[in-house]
């Protein structure tokens, strides 16, 4: 609260200065000056501090950084994983067999492109980030991308699912990612959709996002080499008014409608559906499986299913995920929403690369680390191929039921059944 | 109530409330709106009263209500002292002096070059990440909002699509550099782009501003914003052209210098850009200058100042605006080439529509018409903010709800802008004497079929 | 050919969108009349009143239960009256502490159109900062069952609400502002506010009744939208500018011309998905909006400020 005081002071004596100023020629003097105080003033603090001056006793201390969005439309996203992340660290340093102690520094890029670079400059010039969890979106990662490789810094996704990311020809060389990209989920899902649903028709709508158009063209191929018949349509991500597309969907016939898209369109969607006659099987990927799906669309959300590369762990049988959702619970204040365990296996992966390390962490050899790390995480066992890919890669199909997202199965379970 | 004519009229009955008690009334609402705006939570759809409960029910607020009062307190103390009055006269002198030696040319330039002198050399002792911020945010904006200027500040006109014109400048350099999913089947260098996404904004904004600069000003207002959401659309929509949401497909080539045997290559470093951006800033500051006080800049004073007057006059003035127009509309292409090569990576969601609300933000903080001013405006409200990501003091996403406010305070209390240019100032004190129009917004008088 | 095979199921849409539209217009169009200002914080007291209607109807309805029969009548009454008033205080104080001053001081269009685009960042940057900045769903008031059919086309009872709440209402202001004094005002000032005034007519009051009423409007249609669609802090940008072409449609400064250029607007917008694809139903508004810039600028009915219709 007292700083909250100080801010405001500052800021009413600013207002006052500002109003004071009335010579053209006193403010061109005085502005550069200002700057170049206001600059000098901030270099000094996010220079980077001497690695012993962390808080464990003789320990140097290290930080995994975390680049996604915190803040703005997508914001949950980021905070499902920074809260994972920010766990992973807390009982790293609680178990005490470290030897450095882990902080975490949080780059908030609003999951937007533009703002990718900057952020990813934040952990950059932090010299004691050591490895960074994210960029939690494709796009924000194809713009700091270059800056990373160009500083040696691995970044590890839990969540960016583009498939061109791990395209030798973009040259990212420390990029790595725990989630297959969206052509393994599109595959899936179409098969899913054509084998399992045994659906002759599938009605396609992308949300004209880089994610959604990715994943809608992934399917799009499985289906037609399986021999379904495939309408495709767009709708911009924002767009108010779902009407107009429902209508076409129901005059469509189609026996199943996959969206490709996030949780924000996707419920609009299923409330303008279920204002028309449509009966086919309702369908979206992982950025529709939130619980906020459900909560947006209210009773119009009941019966949509989902594909997703990730494991829910509200869902999940096993202890050891159960007792991360305790953990996660307690510390977070929400229960783990989608790609929280993801992100934590991500911040654990960082961890053991690091540990062997000892006290001779570097950027270098956190990357060379995770080249060869094997490492059983909550979601899967933690192996990369040479262009930074996972190794395992399973697909999830989720369906909302009486108001919860439930488990129905992995989609080659599905299909062989 | 009496009727005269057939019509109600109330005759007012005189209610005293003291003047200074509604002030102090202002003051405490302004004192708690502030601290709703500063509070740091964020709300949540599922508790409506989570932000209103963290700013209001904390001793917080006292501190803020207090600091209302107390400046309250003070105003009135200053009113009934007319402090005001008495600092302006004991000042009079040395404000006639600073007035004289500030209006020489030799202080003029030597400001200038101060100016300069301080833009090329702080930057080196910042950190890497004011770096980047002084090229990706504050030189960027600058060039845009000087651009802007134009428009707004001389010919008084307002565009709500200027960041579309930005994101075609951006565009044709991904087109050119044979980054986006068509290929010219040549690709060229950066510097060679500037001036075909120069002129290329020049038509568009020909094209844009010829059938809806001869109808009132206030309706191009909405049909450039109109412009914008449909360059927008295209950009996500036409994938096959331009990549859609997905941005470019290749990344957009650095700026390269390769004749007469001298060879340089801009890399991920800030500063050779923030050079090369300053180079610009320069070369187009120069020109609009000159520009100013020619028989141009005067036509747009006229313009501003009587549009009526002006076209009986002789000056044509639908085409001078058009002109004012596609001036601005070209200088942000300039900076879309600088941009897009710069960053590497662009997408449609480079260039929200809040993006040209907020240049204009800039300019009018500045002080429309007055180059310095804008430049100062610019450079300091996208400065400003990064420090306060920097220091995790204001939420990011608070910023717009920020310049909002800027923008209507500033429009209430200070329409001249932080800095400006002696001409508005003038013209904005005669329109409140009804002399003078001050803008471009009535209809043109020669337009309308 | 693509408009004649599902010519109904799309015009049933663009109707109930049409109303809403051309509820909002009203608001632009009154503002524009009285004081020839394009008042771009309209869109925000549309969607403080989706706001206000959200709160008051997640207070009274339990989570999980439809109402129905007198209950649901009730609920969405009581929205939509929250809706309105709370949107006419907007805009009651959004003239009052942005504009008047402006007005007392003679300043140019240029400064009104600026603090107007402010006011508007203002308000609906804070109100995500309040409610965050997720879409949020109002709760379920009515069973939403189809009640007739016309031609394969399933009409709706929540479309039925929207458009004859809508209809009502701009019958309403129909009448207030041809037969009421109030109106009179308001015609005088559309006219000439100068010879106005020096007929004692009070401007100041009659401007700020102008805004009242154009709030109460446009604050009933956010929560219509709202039930329709979502909340969002973001919701009135689009349809407000979609809201003020169709004013320039109609002619704006006319009250009648905004209902049909609202109605208009909602129909050739929901028709032309038939025919493409659903990417470019924003751009429709848009080269509306252009087009009729180009070749009739007056608009429809025509820009007969002030008139009784």
């Amino acid at each position: 609260m007292v700083q909250h005081e100080q801010k405001g002071r500052g800021l009413a004596l600013t207002l006052q200065w500002k109003r004071c100023v009335v010579h053209k020629k006193t403010v061109l003097a005085a502005a550069p000056v200002m700057i170049g105080a206001l600059a000098l003033s901030s270099c000094s603090s996010s220079k980077s501090k001497p690695a012993s001056a962390g808080g464990g006793g003789n320990k140097p201390s290290y930080t995994i950084g975390f680049q996604g969005p915190l803040t703005g439309p997508n914001a949950q996203l980021g905070i499902n994983i920074d809260n994972a992340v920010k766990l992973a660290v807390a009982q790293a340093n609680a178990k005490g067999d470290l030897p450095f102690t882990l902080k975490v520094a949080e780059a908030d890029d609003q999951g937007d492109p533009a703002k990718g670079p900057t952020a990813a400059q934040q952990l950059i010039g932090n010299s004691n980030v050591m490895g960074v969890v994210g960029p939690t979106f494709s796009g924000a990662t194809k713009a700091a991308q270059p800056l990373f490789t160009q500083a040696n810094l691995a970044s590890v996704s839990a969540s960016a699912t583009n498939s061109s990311l791990t395209d030798p020809a973009n040259g990212f060389k420390t990029f790595f990612r725990i989630v297959p990209p969206d052509s393994t989920q599109g595959t899936a899902a179409a098969d899913y959709m054509a084998k399992a649903l045994k659906a002759k028709s599938v009605y396609l709508i992308d949300d004209k996002s880089d994610y959604g158009v990715g994943l809608c063209g992934n399917i799009k191929t499985q289906l037609t080499a399986d021999g379904v018949n495939v309408v495709s349509d767009s709708v911009a991500a924002g767009t108010n008014d779902y009407s107009a597309a429902a209508t076409k969907v129901a005059n469509s016939g189609t026996q199943a409608m996959y969206y490709c898209g996030y949780y924000a369109d996707a419920a609009p969607l299923a409330k303008a559906l279920k204002n028309t006659p449509y009966t086919g099987k309702t369908l979206s990927g992982d950025g529709s499986n939130d619980p906020k799906f459900i909560s947006l669309a209210g009773s119009a959300g009941e019966g949509w299913q989902f594909t997703c590369p990730c494991l829910s762990a509200a869902a999940s049988t096993d202890p050891t995920t159960q007792q991360f959702v305790k953990d996660y619970t307690a510390s977070a204040n929400q229960p783990p929403g989608t790609y929280s365990p993801e992100g934590f296996d991500v911040a654990n992966t960082l961890i053991t690369v690091m540990k062997p390390l000892g006290t001779n962490v570097t950027r270098g050899a956190v990357v060379t680390g995770l080249r060869s790390v094997d490492f059983k995480g909550l979601t899967k066992q933690i192996k990369f191929q040479p262009n930074g890919e996972v190794t395992e890669k399973s697909i999830f199909v989720y369906q909302v039921k009486n108001g919860q997202i439930t488990e129905v199965g992995t989609v080659d379970k599905l299909i062989a059944s | 109530m009496s009727q005269v004519g057939g019509l109600p009229v109330r005759v007012k009955r005189s209610r005293k409330v003291d003047p200074r008690l509604v002030r102090l009334f202002g003051w405490l609402v302004l004192g708690a709106l502030l601290r709703l705006m500063t509070v740091t939570t964020e709300g949540t759809a599922t508790d409506h009263t989570l932000v209103l409960d963290a700013a209001f029910k904390s001793t917080a607020l006292i501190w803020w209500l207090l600091g209302a009062v107390a400046v309250w307190a003070l105003t009135e103390l200053w009113r009934a002292r007319k402090v005001g009055s008495l600092v302006s006269d004991r000042t009079a002198g040395a404000r006639k002096q600073w007035r004289t030696v500030s209006d020489r040319k030799l202080t003029r330039q030597l400001a200038v070059l101060a100016l300069v002198l301080a833009a090329l050399i702080i930057p080196n002792l910042m950190s890497e990440f004011y770096q980047r911020v002084l090229v990706d945010q504050v030189a960027v904006f600058v060039l845009l909002a000087v651009g802007l200027n134009v428009v707004v500040g001389w010919s008084g006109l307002l565009d709500l699509g200027y960041i579309a014109f930005f994101a075609i400048g951006a565009y044709t350099t991904a087109y050119f550099t044979g980054s986006l999913p068509v290929t010219p089947g040549f690709r060229l260098n950066p510097f060679v782009i500037l001036p075909i996404a120069v002129i290329v904004c020049l038509i568009a904004g020909l094209l844009l501003g010829a059938p809806t600069l001869r109808l009132r000003g206030d309706y191009l207002a909405i049909v450039t914003l109109g412009f914008h959401e449909i360059v927008q659309l295209f950009l996500v929509n036409k994938n096959n052209w331009t990549g859609g949401n997905q941005g470019v497909s290749k990344p957009i080539p650095h700026f390269s210098i390769n004749i007469f045997g001298i060879h340089y290559q801009w890399t991920l470093d800030s500063m050779p850009y923030w050079y090369l951006f300053m180079g610009m800033l320069a070369i187009v500051v120069f020109l609009f200058a000159r520009l100013e006080h020619s028989k141009v800049g005067r036509s747009w004073t006229a313009i501003r100042e009587d549009e009526v007057a002006a076209a009986a006059s002789g000056v044509p003035t639908v085409k001078y605006k058009l002109m004012a127009f596609s001036i601005g509309a070209s200088t942000s292409g300039l900076a879309g080439v600088l941009y897009g090569s710069r960053l590497g990576y662009i997408n449609p969601a480079s260039f929200p529509v809040v993006l040209s609300i907020t240049v204009l933000s800039y300019v009018i903080f500045g002080g429309m018409g007055a180059i310095i001013g804008v430049i100062a405006g610019a450079a300091l409200l996208t400065f400003l903010p990064a420090v306060f990501q920097e220091q995790n003091l204001v939420r990011q996403e608070d910023i717009p709800m920020w310049i909002g406010a800027i923008l209507v305070v500033m429009m209430l209390f200070r329409p001249q802008g932080l800095i400006p240019s002696r001409r508005r100032r003038r013209e904005l004190r005669l329109a409140q004497q009804g002399i003078a129009d001050a803008d471009a917004m009535s209809e043109a008088p020669e337009g309308r079929q | 050919m693509c408009l004649s095979q599902h010519f109904w199921q799309f015009l049933i849409p663009g109707i109930t969108l049409g109303c809403l539209y051309a509820l909002i217009a009203i608001g632009y169009t009154l503002v524009y009349g009285v004081l020839q200002l394009i008042n771009f914080a309209h869109s925000e007291v549309f969607m403080t009143g989706g706001f206000a209607g959200l709160f008051l109807v997640q207070a009274l309805v339990t989570t999980g239960v439809t109402p129905h029969g007198t209950e649901s009548v009730l609920y969405v009454v009581l929205g939509i009256c929250c809706g309105a008033i709370f949107g006419g205080i907007v805009a009651f104080l959004l003239e009052r502490v942005a504009y008047r001053p402006l007005r007392r001081r003679n300043a140019p269009r240029l400064i009104y159109l600026i603090t107007a685009i402010g006011a508007s960042l203002f308000l609906f940057n804070l109100a995500g900062k309040l409610f965050g900045r997720d879409k949020v769903n109002v709760p379920e008031l009515y069973t939403n069952g189809v009640v007739f059919t016309v031609f394969g086309a399933q009409v709706r009872v929540q479309q039925i609400i929207i458009v004859c709440t809508a209809l009502g209402m701009m019958l309403m202001l129909d009448a207030v502002v041809n037969r009421t004094k109030l109106g009179a005002g308001i015609r005088a000032v559309a006219q000439d506010s100068q010879t106005a005034s020096l007929m004692g007519v009070n401007i100041n009051r009659v401007i700020s009744q102008t805004f009242v009423i154009g709030g109460l409007l446009g604050g009933a249609a956010g929560f219509l939208f709202g039930t329709y669609l979502n909340v969002h802090y973001q919701m009135g940008f689009l349809p407000g500018i979609k809201a003020f072409a169709a004013a320039v449609l109609g002619g704006i400064g006319n009250i009648r011309g905004a209902m049909i250029g609202g109605l208009l607007l909602g129909i050739v917008e929901s028709l032309s998905q038939s025919c493409m694809s659903s990417q470019w139903i924003d751009v429709v508004a848009f080269v509306v909006l252009i087009l009729v810039l180009m070749f009739r600028p007056t608009g429809i009915l025509g820009q007969r400020l002030g008139r009784a219709a």
